[in-house]
């Protein structure tokens, strides 16, 4: 049975010494999926600021790492350390609020676009940032989605409308870590960069991203290649 | 005016009348004529155990008898919802249980206390009646709502996963899925209350003019039946929702695939 490990390609200039504490820390992850083992020791550790992709052949478990730190798949052993406070069922509520997520191919509930973008600041943990929302104009233009898009029902939209539409919502909560699976993969290579470029140039934003995206690879500080060699091992 | 009795040999030559149906069903080689016969049986049985029964409890009239025997019903009742919901016996029988007494109890002993204003707040001859009959439009609407919860948290995890990952706490991912069982489960009553009277004539307001009383006095205890009902079916799909969330996530948010038989 392959189970993946990690390649660390290109280095860390002066992060991976000890001296910083990590955002993220995965330490020693072993998941399986009906028997069968998806990640087996699997360690890994985003620092602060610090832009990471993970890459690799589909189906090794990089969406599953991502699922793991927001506590949506549950270790079988190991720990997860967010900003060094261990993800438990007690402390991953208020944990989930330090995240940006968007997933593979977002699933956008029913109801208008705009209703969308404006419900997460009811909930209780974002209520104080309901001002970010006077940003959404300005993210949508700059994503090129147009402001009439705010008054369509959401499942009009395209794959790639909605992955934009996913990308302005985890901007908005002004979170510091944010995990992205393939977020360019609907996007055609001209809305990818510039959505790149400005995502990279957020001011202390912590990413760890999946993707395939070579733009995304080259503009990485950091990228992992998950292999199907064995047991994975810290970078 | 009082109920004609029906003897027991003209009831038992009624049922003579079964044979257009058994005789369409063989006709057409509709397969469930067994069933049907089953049915019939079990109806026939149930119905007079259920007789002899009430007999008893109607003239002990017993406060705590009726109790127990209203109990029992809600006990049946659970049992069905969790069967026809697929759930898990041992986390959902309490909170269920719960969810149909609270249904049932807050608009039967208004009606019985504060509209009828009995002395005898548990008097056989209100409680069981009208007891079975919120009762029993409660089974359906919790049916109806806990399947149409539950159904779409699976289609819609994803969605419903990226709501928590906003940071979400569980009531409030839970709110728009609780929203589209509630009103799943309320339309049918409501579409009835709309309809009542005009498709057909509802059993409670036969049941008392077969009783002896005059219409208006029928509609008046139909239209505080249905008052009945409504607030039956609120109270009860709310609870019966919320109640059973505890025990169908796990302490991350997430369903509990365990809770359910399949």
């Amino acid at each position: 049975m392959k189970t993946p490990t990690t390649e660390t390609t290109t280095p860390l200039p002066g992060k991976a010494t000890g001296s910083i504490v990590p955002i993220i820390e995965m330490r020693d992850i072993h998941v399986k999926f009906q028997g069968k083992p998806v990640l087996n020791g699997f360690c890994l550790q985003l620092f602060p600021g610090e832009k990471l992709v993970l890459t690799g052949e589909s189906g090794l478990g990089k969406s599953t790492i991502l699922r793991c730190i927001l506590g949506f798949v549950i270790p079988d052993a190991g720990q997860i350390l967010i900003q060094a406070k261990p993800l438990t069922p007690e402390s991953v509520w208020k944990l989930r609020t330090l995240l940006s997520y968007v997933p593979q191919e977002p699933e956008l509930d029913d109801g208008k676009l705009e209703e969308w973008f404006t419900n997460p600041f009811s909930f209780r943990a974002n209520t104080g940032l309901r001002k970010n929302l006077d940003r959404l104009p300005g993210l949508l233009e700059r994503f090129y989605l147009s402001a009439e898009l705010l008054h369509k029902e959401v499942k009009a939209l395209s794959g790639g409308e909605k992955q934009r539409a996913a990308l302005i919502a985890a901007i908005l909560l002004q979170r510091k870590i944010f995990l992205l699976d393939e977020p360019t993969s609907a996007l055609d290579s001209k809305n990818a960069k510039r959505i790149m470029d400005f995502l990279f140039s957020i001011p202390d934003a912590s990413i760890l991203a999946v993707s395939h995206d070579q733009t995304f690879l080259e503009l990485a500080d950091r990228t992992i290649q998950i292999c199907a060699k064995g047991v994975n091992h810290a970078n | 005016m009082q109920t004609e009795n029906i003897g027991i040999w003209a009831l038992s030559s009624y049922y003579i009348l079964l044979i257009i149906p058994f005789g369409m069903m063989l006709w057409l080689r509709i397969p469930i004529i067994g069933k049907m016969l089953v049915a019939i049986i079990r109806m026939t049985l149930q119905l007079l155990f259920v007789g002899f029964y009430l007999q008893i409890v109607f003239q002990l009239n017993s406060a705590w008898l009726n109790s127990l025997w209203l109990l029992v019903m809600v006990m049946v009742a659970d049992l069905s919802i969790i069967r026809g919901c697929g759930l898990k016996l041992r986390r959902f029988v309490a909170p269920l249980f719960i969810a149909l007494v609270g249904g049932t109890a807050v608009p039967l002993l208004a009606f019985v206390g504060l509209l009828l204003n009995r002395p005898n707040i548990m008097d056989a001859q209100y409680v069981i009646p009208m007891g079975g009959m919120i009762l029993g439009n409660c089974l359906r609407a919790d049916i109806v709502g806990i399947r149409n919860f539950y159904e779409n948290m699976r289609q819609r995890e994803k969605s419903f996963l990226h709501t928590l990952s906003q940071g979400a706490r569980l009531h409030e991912a839970i709110r728009p899925y609780l929203r589209q069982a509630y009103q799943a489960a309320l339309m049918p009553t409501v579409a009835t209350i709309a309809t009542i009277g005009l498709v057909a004539l509802p059993g409670m307001m036969t049941g008392v003019i077969l009783g002896g009383a005059d219409p208006m006095t029928a509609i008046k205890y139909q239209i505080a039946i249905m008052i009945a009902i409504l607030t039956g079916t609120a109270i009860t799909v709310i609870l019966a929702i919320l109640m059973s969330v505890k025990s169908s996530f796990n302490p991350y948010g997430l369903l509990d695939s365990r809770a359910f038989r399949s």
